[in-house]
């Protein structure tokens, strides 16, 4: 159904007036009743209205923001990245390099189910796992990456002039010794915990607040909160998985599981308690989690009930 | 499933899809790279053909995958604005201290809802669109406004019936 625009008009400046203080309820119950079409605009009015409220409340100046950036000026920027990717197609990755005029520094930031390879000033590598957000800050004195959420995957560069390469999380600080490290911030964990993984070379790993620093050598990972680093251990070999795309598992408690998975899918992903310790064993590929669930479903006692595209829970069969 | 009669234009679209699905699937996911929304984009390519007018699906089986392509692209684009959009909310709500920020149901809910306030609003011009964003999400009333965007309020009253009434024709 289509709404003719001079009833539409009619209809938005009842809603002015309404907003306005202006409003004689009378007149306007009057015009509703004039005409079917009037009562049908009033209902779409009402709609919108209802649109909003749901954005509005504690949140609502928050929202506008979001709007403001991504309208426009973020609009623009979004067709050209899309752009951009048709024309490089990379294979699972969108490779962005930093152009030679930010001067060094750089936000960076991914969606739900975006990963992002990125090369660096000097030359290293850098990929930026789902939901994750960094700041790139080469200065004269070190090379720091500020990573405030999710995971990256380092290969770092020998630098010209000898700075230092630093990862800097809410919880401490990775320094690289060598070359090839994930760090990923864990704010599921209770209190909040940072991962380093080393693949190559080595990492010193150094809780904010003081405390002793851990050194992390190849094939070894460590944790630390923000108070304390944990010793260093033989590195998961299934936890990197996410470099190649692939979500590893191996006997893997499936509420884990889908929280984990739920972290490359826009929207929610529940896991209903009573199934949330069955075990999960496979390989899946995270640029397919629609695929991941239906392996799931067919595998184990479990049911996918989608609610809406964006809101999916896991429960027993 | 659809009724399948000859000559119906469900039956030219399910040969359509038969044909050429798993080739605008391949596509997609190429576009795409490491996201994972291929298939449900290459289920709305074909919604939107079975919507087409039929001077339109007779181009769309004269040249199919130029058509469904074109259809895939203009999707692919409006996907990139929604993850602009969910981006730039998630970096908002990033900058609550812990104990305000929303759950994740109440994010999706307001998410949702600023994806279709975003829609209504598309194609307003700036000022009307930062107007109306002002009064509805800001909550700032007619005269602060008009204030700010140093205009008369009678100018303000135009800018949101102007927005308004696009978004009461554009409602679904």
């Amino acid at each position: 159904m289509t709404v003719d625009a001079r009833i539409a008009h009619e209809a938005a400046q009842w809603l002015v007036r309404r907003q306005a203080g202006e409003c004689d309820d009378g007149a306007l119950a009057r015009w509703r009743a004039a005409d079917p079409r009037h009562e049908a605009a009033w209902q779409r009015a009402e709609q919108v209205l209802r649109t909003l409220g749901r954005a509005q409340g504690p949140h609502g100046a928050l929202g506008a923001q979001a709007l403001r950036r991504a309208g426009g000026a973020g609009r623009r920027a979004a067709t050209r990245l899309l752009v951009a990717l048709i024309v490089a197609g990379p294979a699972g990755w969108a490779a962005w390099r930093l152009a030679p005029w930010a001067g060094g520094s750089a936000s960076l930031r991914t969606a739900t189910g975006e990963r992002r390879a990125i090369t660096l000033p000097d030359g290293g590598h850098l990929l930026l796992d789902t939901a994750s957000a960094a700041d790139i800050a080469y200065g004269g004195e070190t090379r720091r990456i500020v990573l405030h959420q999710g995971a990256i995957d380092v290969r770092t560069a020998p630098d010209a002039a000898g700075r230092p390469f630093l990862v800097q999380t809410p919880q401490g600080t990775a320094r690289a010794l060598g070359t090839h490290f994930t760090v990923r911030i864990d704010e599921r964990a209770s209190p909040p915990a940072t991962r380093v993984a080393v693949a190559e070379g080595a990492v010193e790993l150094r809780p904010l607040h003081g405390g002793g620093a851990v050194r992390v050598d190849a094939g070894q990972q460590a944790r630390t909160t923000a108070a304390a680093a944990g010793p260093a251990m033989p590195r998961d070999p299934l936890a990197g998985g996410w470099t190649e795309g692939v979500l590893y598992a191996e006997k893997m408690p499936l509420g884990d599981f889908i929280a984990e998975l739920a972290r490359y899918r826009s929207g929610l992903l529940r896991c209903d308690p009573a199934v949330a310790a069955l075990p999960v064993s496979g390989a899946f590929q995270l640029r397919d989690t629609d695929a991941a669930l239906a392996a799931l479903a067919a595998s184990l006692p479990v049911r996918v009930e989608r609610r809406t595209r964006w809101w999916v829970s896991i429960g027993p069969r | 499933m659809l009724p399948a009669s000859p000559l119906t234009p469900t039956t030219d679209v399910a040969a359509l899809y038969g044909d050429h699905h798993s080739w605008l699937l391949g596509w997609l996911r190429r576009k795409l790279g490491g996201a994972d929304h291929a298939a449900d984009l290459a289920h709305d390519t074909f919604v939107r053909v079975l919507s087409a007018q039929a001077r339109q699906r007779e181009l769309a089986l004269r040249e199919p995958r130029a058509y469904l392509s074109t259809i895939a692209r203009n999707l692919l684009i409006s996907h990139a604005q929604r993850q602009a959009l969910e981006r730039a909310w998630l970096e908002a709500v990033a900058q609550l201290p812990i104990p305000l920020a929303p759950s994740p149901e109440q994010r999706l809910i307001v998410l949702e809802a600023l994806h279709q306030i975003d829609a209504l609003l598309d194609g307003l011009p700036p000022r009307v669109r930062e107007a109306f964003l002002l009064a509805q999400l800001d909550g700032l009333n007619y005269a602060q406004i008009a204030d700010r965007l140093d205009v008369t309020d009678r100018t303000i009253k135009r800018y949101m019936a102007q927005a308004f009434a696009q978004c009461i024709q554009l409602m679904p």
